[in-house]
């Protein structure tokens, strides 16, 4: 188990309480779970992702992560449409737990509003939480 | 972590090893290590891994009445359990509820013990005392004066073989549920397996992965030296050390109950695991009259427990807000078990293991969601079933078994 200090926690993305972590760039938000969740719930065996087009609200349940041992639904941190899906994850889940920022992302949302992404938490805020 | 959280002595261990930790029974214990789950699950079907199971309780029962007591209180007939044979079994409760399950060593008429689960010691040893009264029988709780290790997997045998002494002597004649030795080194049994340096330890041949094995109790001091000998000298063979969920996905695909989650609160009946009790030949009724016997009686509105294989490695959450559906939609009970045995998969319309004999290699082992059911009715192999947690549904079928071509039943000198 990652001890708090040791999680790569990136300073260019933002986090919600769920531990997503998203990241707008060029009218797109790429959005992922963090160095936490994939550390608390080990090795991933499945991902369950949308389709392309769908649309959900912020907070919206959109996929699952499977672990050996747990299910694990993923929620969006802010609404939106989905613009694409990590297919690699369909061969390669364990890309989550191995590189969950960049190999591991799960979807591209087009943003309905991308003023929803002020609402999360940045890097400092995240860290305060998992501090407890 | 709460101060009353016990730890065993490999506690450190597993934190140096960087275990993902939980509570278990009382006891912060390793989930997983730095290798992952699956592969922890992986290496017992394909070489062996070790576990820390020293957060078990063992019970010891001696005197004139400790097979009276015993045979009364456990589930399984002992009066055909010879010395040095242990035996699967259960307690239970007036009500025909399992109080836990349990292995029950025979050392003699007058001197048995037992090994119960996590934070059972104190309850289990009062439940004993209850119902000895005025019989002659000394019963002591163990826990936490004995540590215990696993070591699971088709190369099991062949790693101990270079930690004991006299291994060919230790082997021979050692059937699946028979043990040698003892971890007290003033118990008589003491020298029949010691470890190189001389250090007593109790060999049984058991455990709860499905798979070939052993189970190893000696004194608390000496589990650290013996734990690192092991990783030591099964490293080339792909040995590693196994957490708790590794042990939850393989005694699943071996269709073996978890107490407490499988085996619980209800009656002791319409279950997979008949063998745990003392069922006639035509199993019309019992051989011999137990705690909670009258009580295993069928009724209507009786659940039944049945296990299942999913269609795909995909799960559902486990618990009583997960539902269990026929073909009608109709809900007919709950899920008490749902892991993923990354193990097997689905071919040709059966599973296969890749531990199976002569496996094809265009086979690829993609793992097959499995566990248990709660229903209320009678249900045959093949049926299908929903489990519906929420929004998230899987298909499933119910089995007969699980995980195929497991190993703990095998001659140990196929592993030698």
């Amino acid at each position: 188990m990652k001890k708090i200090n040791d999680l790569n926690l990136p300073e260019h993305v933002k986090y919600t309480k769920d531990h997503e972590w998203a990241k707008f760039e060029e009218e797109v938000v790429t959005i992922g779970i963090t160095d936490y969740a994939q550390d608390q719930l080990g090795e991933i065996v499945f991902v369950e992702m949308p389709e392309v087009v769908d649309t959900f609200s912020a907070q919206d349940e959109f996929g699952t992560v499977e672990s050996v041992k747990a299910v694990s639904a993923l929620y969006m941190p802010i609404s939106g449409e989905v613009v694409a899906v990590n297919d690699n994850l369909e061969d390669a889940p364990e890309l989550v737990n191995e590189d969950c920022y960049q190999g591991g992302w799960i979807i591209k949302i087009k943003p309905a509003d991308s003023a929803e992404m002020d609402a999360l938490m940045d890097k400092a805020a995240y860290l305060e939480m998992l501090k407890g | 972590m709460n101060t009353g959280t016990k730890t065993t002595p490999l506690h450190q261990w597993h934190l140096d090893a960087g275990a993902h930790m939980a509570d278990f029974g009382g006891y912060d214990m390793p989930l997983w290590y730095a290798t992952g789950v699956k592969n922890e699950h992986l290496a017992v079907l394909t070489s062996a891994g070790i576990f820390d199971t020293s957060h078990m309780a063992c019970i010891t029962v001696d005197g004139k009445d400790a097979f009276a007591l015993l045979n009364y209180c456990v589930t399984r007939n002992l009066a055909p359990l010879a010395e040095g044979r242990c035996v699967y079994g259960a307690f239970l409760d007036e009500k025909g509820h399992c109080l836990d399950d349990a292995l029950v060593y025979k050392f003699a008429d007058t001197g048995f013990m037992v090994c119960v689960n996590a934070g059972m010691g104190e309850s289990i040893t009062a439940h004993l005392v209850a119902h000895a009264n005025h019989k002659d029988v000394n019963i002591a709780d163990l826990s936490g004066k004995i540590a215990k290790m696993d070591i699971q997997g088709v190369n099991a045998a062949r790693i101990l073989s270079s930690l004991i002494q006299s291994p060919e002597k230790v082997f021979d004649h050692m059937p699946y549920f028979s043990f040698k030795g003892h971890f007290d080194s003033g118990h008589p049994g003491a020298g029949a397996v010691k470890l190189n340096d001389g250090t007593p330890v109790l060999l049984s041949r058991s455990g709860y992965t499905g798979e070939f094995g052993f189970e190893i109790f000696l004194a608390p001091h000496a589990i650290v030296d013996l734990w690192q000998d092991v990783l030591t000298t099964g490293k080339d063979l792909g040995l590693t050390a196994c957490g708790l969920g590794a042990r939850d996905s393989l005694r699943a695909g071996a269709c073996l109950p978890l107490s407490h989650q499988d085996i619980g609160h209800y009656k002791f009946i319409n279950h997979p695991w008949d063998f745990s009790l003392p069922y006639t030949p035509d199993k019309t009724g019992f051989t011999k009259t137990f705690l909670g016997s009258d009580a295993l009686v069928p009724e209507p509105g009786d659940m039944f427990v049945f296990p299942f294989a999913g269609n795909s490695l995909r799960k559902v959450a486990a618990g009583e807000t997960t539902g269990a559906y026929d073909h009608n939609q109709e809900q007919i009970g709950h899920v008490l078990t749902c892991v993923t045995d990354m193990g097997i998969t689905w071919h040709d319309g059966r599973i296969v293991s890749i531990a199976s004999p002569n496996l094809s290699d265009n086979i690829k082992i993609k793992g097959i969601a499995c566990g248990f059911v709660m229903v209320s009715r009678q249900l045959q192999p093949g049926t299908q079933l929903t489990l519906k947690e929420g929004k998230r549904t899987i298909d499933v079928s119910i089995v007969q078994d699980i995980r195929p071509d497991r190993t703990a039943r095998k001659k140990l000198s196929y592993f030698i």
